[in-house]
C-alpha cells in the first residue's frame, strides 16, 4: 500500500480499517487507503471485488440499500467521520457528487438538468442560478455546444454531451469530490476522450475517485490506482508504478490479461 | 513463461517476438564468429558471406520493429509485457549495430587477405573471445531472465577495454615503427575498436535484460553515483 505512505499530498478521504457487509455476506475486508486531495484515484479489479461498494461508501449511498452497512471502521472526509451523527446524508451527497456508469438526465431541458441542484437547495435568485448553471456547463466543456439551445430538451443530446450535462448537474452544486462510477463505458471513443479530457481539466478543483474496468483508462487520467481483489486492497500505488511494475503477484497477472 | 493470456494470440505474437530475438541474437553471434575467423584463416569467400547475411539481420531487426508496435497497437501489453516489448526492440537495435560491426570487421578482413600474413592479427582472437563472451551471457541474461548475470557485464566489460588499448598501443607501436603495413595495422586497430564496442553493446542487451524482469535502468549508473 505504498500510495498511502509515499506522499505530502493532503487527504481528502481517509479510509482505516473498513469492513463492509451486505447482509451476511462480507464484500470488503479491512480496506485502508488514502484518497489525495486535487488528485484523480482509479479503482480497478475484476466484477464483484468491492470497488464500486467502496464508491459508494463515501458518500454513503449504501444507506439506501437494506440490511447494507460498514460494520468496522472509519471513513473520514476532511478529518470528519462520515458516520458520525453530525453528518447529514443529503448534505454530505451535495459535497460529493457523484457520476454514473450511464448518464441519467432529467426529462427536462438543458438549462434545467444543471439548474436543479441549486433550487433543491433553495437557490431562488435567477441570476444567480443562470450564472451558476454556465459556470457548471463551461467546466464541464459543453457550453458551446449547448449554449444556444438552452431549453431545448436534454435527450436531444448525443451520449457523450449526455454524461457531460450530468457532469456539469454534479459541478453546479459545488462539490468538493466527485465519484465517478465507470463513467464512459457507454461512450464511442471520440465521447470517452471528450469526457476524459474533462475529467483531466477538473482535476485542479476537485478530488476526483473512478471506478473503471478499462485499465487504458485509468492509465491516461488517474495519479493513483488501487487494485481490488475480493473485497480488498491488493495493490495501491502511484498509476505509472502500479501498472508499468506492480509489487503484488495479482496486480501484475490482472493487468496483463492472466487472470485465474 | 506464467499463467497463459486469456487472449491466445497475445500469448502467439509475444512467443514469436522472443522467438524472433533470439533468431536475431543466433545471427548475429554467426556473423562476428565468422567475420573474426575470415580474419585470422585469411578467408575473403566468408567475410563476404558476413557481409551479405547482415541483412538478414537488417530484416530481423524491421520484423521485431513491426511485430513490436502491432502488439502495443492491439493489445496495449502492461507491466512485464510492455517491458518484454520495449526491451526486446531495443535489444534488436543492439544487435543490429553488432552485426554492422562484424561486416566491418570482415570488410577490413578482406583488406588485411589481400597483402602478407601480420603476425599480429593473432592478438585478435583473445579479445574477440572475451567480446564473444559478453554477448552471449548478455543474450542469456534475456533469455533466462538472469538479473544476476545481466547486471555483471558492465564490470566484465571493463577488461575488455584493458584488452582495447593494450591492443592499440601495440598496433600504434608498429605504425611508429615504419614496418610499411601501416594500412594494414590501421585496420586492426579499428577491426579491435569494433570488438570493444560489441562488448558495449553487449552491456547495453545486459541492462535491458535487468529491465526486463526487474524494471529497473541501469543505464549510465555509474555516471549518476559520482
Amino acid at each position: 500500500m505504498s500510495a498511502n505512505s509515499q506522499s505530502t499530498v493532503p487527504v481528502a478521504i481517509e479510509v482505516k480499517d473498513v469492513d463492509f457487509h451486505y447482509g451476511k455476506s462480507r464484500a470488503l475486508k479491512d480496506i485502508n487507503l488514502d484518497i489525495h486531495r486535487n488528485e484523480i484515484t482509479a479503482f480497478i479489479g475484476p466484477s464483484g471485488c468491492g470497488k464500486s461498494t467502496l464508491l459508494r461508501c463515501f458518500n454513503r449511498m449504501n444507506d439506501l440499500i437494506p440490511d447494507a452497512r460498514v460494520v468496522k471502521g472509519e471513513i473520514r472526509i476532511d478529518g470528519v467521520e462520515i458516520h458520525s451523527p453530525e453528518v447529514d446524508g443529503v448534505e454530505l451527497r451535495r459535497r460529493i457528487g457523484m457520476v454514473f456508469q450511464k448518464s441519467n438526465p432529467f426529462p427536462r431541458s438543458i438549462f434545467e438538468n444543471v439548474a436543479y441542484g441549486l433550487r433543491i437547495q433553495g437557490e431562488k435568485r435567477k441570476a444567480v442560478i443562470t450564472e451558476k448553471v454556465e459556470k457548471a456547463l463551461r467546466g464541464a466543456a459543453l457550453w458551446n455546444e449547448v449554449k444556444d439551445r438552452l431549453h431545448e430538451s436534454a435527450f436531444g443530446l448525443s451520449g457523450g454531451q449526455q454524461q457531460r450535462l450530468c457532469i456539469a448537474r454534479t459541478m453546479a452544486v459545488e462539490p468538493a469530490i466527485i465519484l465517478m462510477d465507470e463513467p464512459c463505458s457507454a461512450l464511442d471513443p471520440i465521447a470517452t476522450a471528450s469526457v476524459e479530457e474533462l475529467i483531466l481539466d477538473l482535476r485542479s478543483d476537485y478530488t476526483i475517485v473512478i471506478v473503471t474496468h478499462n485499465m487504458q483508462q485509468a492509465t491516461r487520467v488517474s495519479d493513483r490506482t488501487a487494485f481490488f481483489y475480493m473485497g480488498e486492497v491488493a495493490e495501491y500505488d502511484f498509476t505509472s508504478k502500479l501498472f508499468s511494475n506492480p509489487s503484488n503477484p495479482k496486480t501484475e497477472q490482472y493487468i496483463t490479461g492472466r487472470f485465474g | 513463461m506464467q499463467t497463459p493470456h486469456i487472449l491466445r494470440d497475445f500469448d502467439h505474437a509475444i512467443s514469436t517476438l522472443r522467438g524472433q530475438v533470439m533468431s536475431m541474437a543466433a545471427i548475429t553471434r554467426n556473423n562476428l564468429e565468422r567475420a573474426v575467423r575470415s580474419l585470422l584463416e585469411r578467408n575473403p569467400e566468408l567475410a563476404n558471406a558476413v557481409i551479405a547475411d547482415d541483412s538478414e539481420v537488417d530484416d530481423l531487426e524491421r520484423r521485431i520493429d513491426q511485430l513490436g508496435m502491432e502488439i502495443l497497437v492491439r493489445f496495449h501489453p502492461l507491466a512485464t509485457d510492455l517491458r518484454l516489448v520495449i526491451s526486446s526492440m531495443k535489444i534488436s537495435m543492439n544487435l543490429e549495430r553488432i552485426s554492422d560491426h562484424a561486416t566491418n570487421i570482415a570488410k577490413r578482413a578482406k583488406k588485411i587477405s589481400a597483402t602478407a600474413e601480420i603476425q599480429e592479427c593473432t592478438l585478435i582472437e583473445p579479445i574477440y573471445a572475451l567480446a564473444d563472451h559478453l554477448l552471449r551471457d548478455a543474450v542469456a541474461a534475456f533469455s533466462d531472465r538472469d538479473v544476476k548475470l545481466g547486471a555483471s557485464l558492465h564490470e566484465r566489460d571493463k577488461e575488455l577495454d584493458k584488452m582495447h588499448k593494450a591492443a592499440n598501443a601495440t598496433f600504434g607501436a608498429r605504425i611508429e615503427q615504419s614496418v610499411g603495413r601501416s594500412q594494414d595495422y590501421l585496420h586492426l586497430i579499428l577491426i579491435v575498436r569494433s570488438l570493444e564496442r560489441v562488448g558495449d553493446l553487449a552491456t547495453n542487451i545486459g541492462e535491458d535484460a535487468v529491465f526486463l524482469d526487474s524494471a529497473k535502468d541501469l543505464r549510465h549508473e555509474s555516471k549518476r553515483n559520482v
